[in-house]
């Protein structure tokens, strides 16, 4: 079990010519390999948090332009609703103003032909009275 | 060393199994001018290594930024082991030791997984026979001295001689324990990994000899539990050591 000879030595001269090829052809490659694969990574990584940093500031950009439109809108629709109003009832004002005018037209117009009517009735009150009057006088005288 | 096999070999006796046989203490003998070495160890040890090359050429022949497949699967290893190392070392001086410490984790680990997965006993070889890489002593003595000399090595680059200011920080009647403890982390490191290792192949083997098929998948289970975990504790404490040398005894209290 103990018996001790050149192996010893071989054996450690083929390990180390062993850990110098493994060097060579895996701890090298792919000690690389995968820092390569970590630095691919974190640049993509900065990558991404920068864009999100953009686009959040992007977002933030757009709804302040968002909210200044909407107040904006709101101005404009206000002043609309405002001048509508105001519209509105100079029309009213004007449209009553006209009617006014057109009521009283209509009763100075009656008036007139109630005058007229008073009148013709008078004259025929007047005609007829005198007929009365004649046919009595005749009658008597 | 073959007191063991002895045993086994009188347990052998009564199962006519061929799976399981069991041998310890033999070696597949190769040698190279006046040195003899193990071959069972270098052959499992070139499929590891085999296999985490493979995997890891795999991975990385066509890396894409969103990774899927084995480049996951080996991304997740590189994560895991580079966390291992930065909790252990701290996130100021942990990068140079990532290969050091993965490599040792990812090896003993795939070295344990395969002796408790793979079923090497199906290769014959012609003495000895194939099993994890962590079971032999040489390998774990190697890759415990290789620590030791990790954290001696970062402790004088760091620190220059000053690292000796260490042993005699807190006091220098310390002094004899902090040179000992440069002799028992080493010890301490390889016996647990073999010890560990050696034995969950030996109590699966056991078990399989004496109730074969269904009753040791428990134990297997447990076995493979046990190899990660001595995977994890023998990078982490490696880690540990250099973090170790690395601080100084003073601020080491501290954390």
């Amino acid at each position: 079990m103990f018996d001790f000879d050149a192996t010893l030595p071989l054996i450690a001269i083929q390990f180390l010519v062993l850990t110098a090829i493994m060097n060579v052809v895996f701890y090298k490659p792919l000690t690389r390999v995968i820092g390569e694969r970590e630095d691919y990574i974190r640049s993509k990584k900065n990558e991404a948090r920068e864009r999100l940093d953009k686009a959040n500031r992007l977002a933030e950009q757009y709804e302040q332009e968002l909210a200044n439109t909407r107040r904006q809108s709101q101005g404009l629709i206000a002043d609309a609703q405002a001048e509508a109003q105001k519209i509105a009832t100079e029309q009213v004002a004007a449209a009553q103003k006209e009617v006014q005018g057109e009521l009283l037209q209509a009763q100075q117009e009656l008036n007139q032909q109630k005058q007229a009517a008073l009148g013709q009735l008078e004259q025929e009150v007047d005609a007829l009275s005198r007929q009365i009057l004649r046919k009595l006088v005749g009658a008597t005288g | 060393m073959h007191y063991s096999g002895l045993l086994l070999d009188m347990l052998n006796g009564f199962d006519p199994m061929p799976l399981a046989k069991l041998e310890v203490g033999h070696h597949l003998y190769w040698r190279i001018g006046d040195l003899t070495i193990h071959g069972q160890v270098f052959l499992t040890s070139w499929i590891v290594i085999g296999l985490l090359l493979i995997a890891s050429i795999a991975a990385t022949r066509n890396a894409q930024r969103v990774p899927s497949g084995i480049q996951n699967l080996m991304e997740y290893a590189l994560e895991f082991v580079r966390d291992l190392t930065k909790n252990q070392i701290g996130e100021k001086e942990y990068r140079p030791w990532v290969p050091f410490v993965g490599t040792l984790f990812l090896f003993i680990f795939v070295a344990n997984w395969s002796g408790a997965l793979v079923p090497w006993k199906l290769i014959h070889l012609p003495e000895g026979e194939l099993a994890a890489p962590t079971n032999d002593i040489n390998t774990t003595v190697a890759l415990a001295l290789l620590v030791s000399l990790a954290y001696f090595y970062a402790g004088f680059k760091k620190k220059g001689l000053g690292y000796f200011a260490k042993y005699i920080q807190p006091t220098p009647i310390l002094l004899p324990i902090a040179i000992l403890e440069d002799f028992t982390k080493p010890l301490s490191l390889s016996f647990r990994l073999f010890g560990n290792i050696l034995a969950d192949e030996l109590v699966v083997a056991v078990l399989v000899l004496l109730v074969p098929l269904f009753v040791p998948l428990p134990v297997m289970m447990l076995g493979l539990f046990t190899s990660a975990i001595q995977a994890l504790v023998f990078a982490t404490l490696a880690a540990a050591y250099i973090h170790e040398a690395l601080e100084g005894h003073g601020e080491e209290e501290a954390h």
